[in-house]
């Protein structure tokens, strides 16, 4: 048995390495292509030139591309793991990272902002802050009715999250303005078109101080899993956890639509891909998430710069290659099931 | 082991009380089987010992300590809860399962070590589930996922066990395969069990000290052979009852 044991986490290991390998060859990638093509040759010649004789390709790659490529990692990392952990703390694998409103909110929030002629940082302000309101208000409606079950806390959730989305079309059909309307929808279809250095300072050290807080209690999600009576009588503080992982996952979904909008799918499929391949242990599924997340984001980013002369909004993307990629998850799962 | 006195408990907006004015006293390394119907408060009161429900009135010791005073740490370092059901655990391998109950012993950080594991094989092979630690829950039947509640339970080296009716969804072999497992640890005498059912042969078969229960109330408590009894036992279930002396031990069951 304990042999059994090593082989799990000797192949979760494993996995890892090859997928942070990906990652990392995604990345150069990422860094090459789009409309102004790079190849590999200069490339290396480009970031490593102190001359000036590729200062075109330089800028291209550095002001460009490589914050977006952050950007896009960051942002599939958040959104991914943020919706594992929902998943696991709601007992629910159909939930997604913006189960208690953090999206439609902050879309309310990027409207408004729109309206009111911001953008740059002012815009992700108000996404960032309308997205944690909006939470804040659903826990506050959800603690009104004393239940200690998760799924008034997720019914409140369904409840603040269409009541935003009702402000956010009352405030589109009133805009009026086309360009005003076109930049909200463009905004809710999330893009990583206008994000540059300053964006990953602010989410780098976000990112890596909810991930560093998840990897060390990743384990113990699993009994958190197990719902509030198992965690409680084998000695877990169910109420603590849920608090801290409802403020990460909060954090992470509110900074990750604030940079590059309302960005759909990803926290629900690729949650559902780690598990076919690595199993249930959230020991396990937490790291690999966070590498898959990245990678699948990056993926999505390459092709909506690369295929076509405009920019492909990411959700559209995201859904096209979500969907089939789910619909073979639950082929697969049936047929587990049948055998 | 486990001492209550004069326990009230309603549950929120509810006037009526499920608990009321009950004491009882369990001793160490005993087998103590809470009897009565459904409704009757077993689950509640199993729950509330457990920790899980709070804003009760009266006095618990578990232990010698004051229930109220102690943090969730210190409960499950004390008692150990059995539910009547894992589904929610139904992806998880019998082997995590089961290593979960060592999580009150690690720092928050850290995850299981071979000697964990180690431990979880040992007692798999004393209560003859090796063969399952590889499965996932899933692919149980519902006498072998009590077993392996009963399992995690044991890992986590508690004094006092409490579960909640294990046999309620079992069939009579699951039912029978539970009790044996059940009564080798009771055997071994280093656990104090307290269980809820709602069938007497159980605690026959347990040979335990058993609680007769009727409206939130103890009504008659003693050693099981003295307490069920038909006229005890028709008081509480209302129905009329007879002995089957036929078969290989004392068991009870309904006139129909």
């Amino acid at each position: 048995m304990v042999k059994h044991c090593m082989n799990n986490t000797k192949k979760t290991r494993i996995i890892l390495i090859v997928s942070i390998i990906v990652l990392a060859i995604l990345f150069l990638v990422a860094l090459m292509v789009g409309r102004y093509r790079i190849n590999a040759d200069t490339f290396f010649k480009a970031i490593f030139d102190t001359s000036g004789q590729y200062l075109t390709e330089n800028n291209v790659i550095r002001i460009l591309r490589l914050p977006r490529t952050i950007i896009a990692i960051l942002v599939g990392m958040s959104l991914s793991v943020s919706g594992l952990i929902y998943q696991e703390l709601f007992q629910n694998k159909l939930v997604s990272p913006d189960l208690l409103g953090v999206s439609n909110g902050a879309g309310v929030g990027a409207a408004l902002a729109i309206i009111l002629g911001f953008s740059g940082v002012l815009l992700s302000a108000f996404a960032f802050v309308f997205g944690i309101t909006t939470v804040v208000l659903t826990v506050c409606i959800s603690k009104n009715f004393k239940s200690k079950s998760s799924m008034i806390l997720l019914l409140s959730g369904i409840v603040v999250g269409g009541f935003m989305s009702s402000i956010l079309s009352m405030l589109r059909y009133f805009a009026q303005d086309e360009a005003i309307i076109s930049n909200i929808t463009f905004w809710l279809m999330g893009s990583f078109a206008y994000t540059n250095m300053s964006d990953v300072f602010v989410l780098l050290p976000i990112v890596g101080i909810m991930m560093a807080i998840l990897l060390i209690i990743k384990w113990r999600i699993n009994i958190i899993a197990l719902g509030q009576e198992e965690a409680k009588t084998l000695g877990l503080n169910y109420n603590l956890y849920r608090v801290i992982i409802i403020a990460m996952a909060t954090l992470l979904t509110a900074s990750s639509v604030a940079i590059a909008g309302t960005i759909s799918w990803i926290g629900l499929v690729v949650p559902h891909i780690v598990r076919l391949v690595v199993g249930r242990d959230t020991k396990n599924t937490i790291p690999i998430t966070i590498v898959f997340g990245g990678i699948f984001m990056l993926i999505c980013d390459i092709l909506s710069r690369t295929f076509t002369s405009s920019e492909i909004p990411i959700s559209a993307l995201t859904g096209l290659i979500g969907t089939p990629v789910f619909i073979f998850i639950l082929l697969r799962k049936r047929r587990t099931l049948e055998t | 082991m486990i001492k209550i006195d004069d326990l009230s408990y309603n549950y929120p907006r509810y006037k009526e009380s499920v608990i009321s004015a009950l004491s009882l006293k369990c001793k160490m390394g005993s087998v103590n089987v809470l009897l009565g119907l459904n409704g009757c408060g077993k689950t509640t009161l199993i729950k509330i010992i457990a920790g899980l429900l709070d804003n009760y009135i009266g006095e618990i010791n578990i232990a010698h300590k004051n229930h109220q005073k102690l943090s969730i740490i210190e409960r499950s370092k004390i008692l150990a809860y059995v539910p009547q059901d894992i589904n929610f655990a139904d992806e998880y391998s019998v082997l995590d399962y089961i290593l979960f109950g060592r999580v009150n012993t690690m720092k928050f950080y850290a995850s299981p070590k071979n000697d964990d594991i180690k431990k979880v094989r040992e007692l798999a092979s004393e209560f003859c589930i090796s063969h399952l630690l590889e499965k996932t829950i899933c692919h149980l039947s519902g006498g072998e996922k009590q077993i392996v509640s009963i399992c995690r339970a044991i890992i986590q080296n508690t004094p006092i066990i409490l579960l909640d009716e294990p046999m309620s969804y079992l069939d009579i072999k699951n039912q029978h395969k539970v009790l044996e497992q059940l009564k080798r640890v009771v055997e071994k005498g280093d656990k104090t069990i307290l269980l809820s059912s709602h069938n007497p042969n159980h605690a026959l078969y347990l040979k335990g000290y058993v609680f007769l229960m009727k409206n939130g109330k103890i009504i008659k408590s003693g050693e099981s052979k003295n307490i069920v009894t038909i006229n005890n036992l028709q008081e509480i279930y209302g129905e009329k009852i007879c002995y089957a002396d036929e078969l290989p031990h004392r068991e009870i069951s309904l006139l129909l």
